[in-house]
């Protein structure tokens, strides 16, 4: 008989171990039917289940998995095993990710490079317009609506799939121990990859329409790219959360998502806005956008996008485990 | 060694209802007085299991008998940390592999093959780990050349076979089951019984829940009998399926005499 490969249970082996306050006495006998000579009967029958369940001293040491609910610091240690651990198991949300965009795109020839066209297409059409209407020289417009509208997709999806973290895996979720940020790691990484499959447009753009990159400017884009990544984990937690309690906040936050694209200077410059600029630059999408469409077309960031995302990104992350730590044990019963 | 201890386990869950799920409902609710505030609050408190306490260890064949809605499955999701206790501790060790449902990573759209690689990478193990072990499982599930088929073309017993075979192509430390299993047929449970008599004695746990008593004699030594999320009775497997017996006779016995009285 094979035994448990070893490698394959110490990576699910849950790690940490939580301790027991206050004890709990609830009597196991149940009188179903006091009164009646049956149930008198009963009650001497069902009087054993207290003797049968003695329980021996067992070994300390050998135990991995203690719950002992409800204990606030018991929470928060669950908590943070639950991030570590789901982050730790990094090849099966990477894989997971892999195998949703096979299966979102079987069939299909052109696979996940159908978002590409449609991003092409959108670009090139509101391009050659909007150029017109600001009236701004293509050279200029078009690599600042390519490199905008492709960060724009990166963001705006994980805002919106955010809602379906918890919701669209009930199945595992209902079914196998894992951890459940595993799931909004997976997200997030999928993310990334439909991003990496549009990014192939921007060098494409910038080489029609040709800008002096600066090369140590690209280099902004990687603490640029972790920032968004940690507010999509932080983001899909939080969204994922509250959408598997409340039913009608992943309307509300997709019709928000599609308002804020307007609102956002993506296919308009800031500066059209003239004095009034800086309400644009509130915008945290703005300052999301900013951190990455900046190096990208060799524009110093602007300190105040950096700000921006320094704030978002410590309240998101905060808010996200303060309310994972909370609820978590609670998903299961949710979705 | 494996074991698992819980003790006086009780979960408790809100069923949200419709208007209590409302995020409106809730806000308004918790703004203005009167009506509204009994709509939010208007969810049921559902205790699935209340003070379960027992011990399984190494070589258990543990069997949870109960009326539909006794909480056998609340109990199965406890044991595979589905669902964590809202009261009460549990105390497990060994790698615990569920087999719930049999829809668990199986996608109905990717063949056999795919969903062997699938399924095993929710029970952590590496796809490369699982291309090794398929011939293993493609044997046992005698499936044939079906495996290269969508799953969506499966029968249900078909699939019931393709699940236990690939949860079951390493010796799980506990073994969490429920009834789908019997959608198998006489042959693939026998068949399913030896294996599992196999890893009961290479020290696993078995869980099993089922309606089946038949199916539960023969594969249990140990059981419980749960009703209405509380232990009537735990002991030898033959003692339990008696009480289940005269449960459900003095359940309907009661039942016909408040017809009778009415």
């Amino acid at each position: 008989m094979a035994a448990w490969d070893s490698t394959a249970k110490d990576r699910l082996a849950p790690k940490g171990r939580w301790t027991r306050r206050g004890g709990h006495a609830i009597a196991p006998t149940v009188a179903l039917f006091p009164g009646s000579d049956r149930g008198k009967r009963r009650d001497q029958e069902l009087g054993a289940v207290g003797q049968v369940t003695q329980f021996e001293a067992i070994s300390e040491p050998g135990t991995d998995r203690i719950f002992d609910f409800p204990a606030p610091s018991t929470r928060v240690r669950c908590a943070v095993a639950d991030i570590c651990d789901g982050f730790g198991q990094s090849w099966l949300w990477m894989r997971l990710a892999h195998q949703d965009l096979r299966l979102r795109y079987r069939g299909s020839i052109l696979g996940p490079f159908w978002q590409t066209i449609t991003t092409v297409i959108l670009i090139s059409s509101m391009g050659v317009i909007y150029a017109k209407l600001f009236r701004v020289e293509l050279h200029d417009y078009l690599p600042m609506l390519t490199v905008g509208l492709i960060s724009w997709v990166f963001v705006s999806g994980m805002i919106t799939e955010g809602c379906g973290t918890f919701d669209s895996e009930r199945n595992i979720i209902q079914q196998v121990k894992l951890p459940l940020s595993l799931h909004a790691y997976r997200l997030v990484y999928r993310n990334v990859l439909v991003l990496a499959h549009s990014f192939v447009i921007i060098p494409i753009v910038l080489i029609i329409f040709p800008h002096p990159i600066a090369w140590i400017r690209l280099l902004e884009i990687v603490p640029g790219m972790l920032l968004l990544m940690i507010n999509g984990v932080a983001v899909s937690i939080l969204l994922g959360m509250v959408c598997a309690r409340f039913r009608d906040v992943p309307p509300i936050v997709a019709s928000i998502v599609q308002v804020v694209f307007f609102l956002t200077p993506i296919f308009w410059p800031p500066t059209a806005l003239g004095k009034n600029a800086w309400w644009a630059l509130l915008n945290p999408l703005y300052a999301a956008i900013d951190v990455v469409r900046a190096p990208l077309l060799g524009i110093p960031t602007s300190p105040h996008s950096w700000t921006i995302m320094a704030i978002v990104t410590g309240i998101n992350c905060v808010a996200a485990f303060m309310f994972f730590s909370r609820f978590r044990a609670r998903i299961a019963f949710w979705v | 060694m494996s074991f698992v201890r819980l003790e006086n386990v009780s979960v408790e869950f809100p069923i949200y209802q419709g208007s209590s799920r409302s995020l409106k409902k809730l806000l308004l609710a918790t703004s203005t007085r009167g009506n509204l505030a009994r709509d939010a609050r208007d969810r049921v408190n559902v205790r699935a299991l209340s003070g379960v306490s027992f011990e399984l260890r190494s070589g258990d064949r543990f069997a949870l008998v109960g009326a539909n809605g006794a909480g056998k499955t609340t109990l199965l999701k406890v044991l595979a940390g589905v669902f964590e206790p809202t009261d009460g501790r549990i105390i497990s060790h060994g790698h615990v592999t569920s087999l719930l449902d049999t829809s668990v990573g199986l996608n109905v759209d990717a063949t056999g093959y795919e969903n062997i690689i699938l399924r095993g990478m929710y029970m952590g193990m590496h796809p490369r780990e699982m291309a090794q072990r398929a011939p293993a499982i493609a044997e046992f599930t005698e499936l044939g050349d079906y495996l290269e088929m969508p799953v969506r073309t499966y029968s249900a017993g078909m699939m019931v076979r393709l699940a236990f075979a690939i949860s079951t192509c390493v010796a799980p430390d506990i073994l969490v089951m429920d009834e789908w299993v019997s959608a198998g047929d006489a042959r693939f449970l026998a068949k399913a019984q030896r294996r599992i008599e196999e890893f009961v004695r290479h020290s696993s746990i078995l869980v099993l829940a089922s309606h089946s008593l038949d199916l539960i004699e023969k594969w249990c030594s140990r059981g419980i009998l749960l009703h209405h999320g509380q232990m009537l009775r735990i002991g030898p497997i033959e003692e339990v399926i008696a009480s289940y017996r005269r449960l459900t006779e003095e359940l309907t016995a009661m039942e016909e005499a408040q017809a009778a009285a009415e």
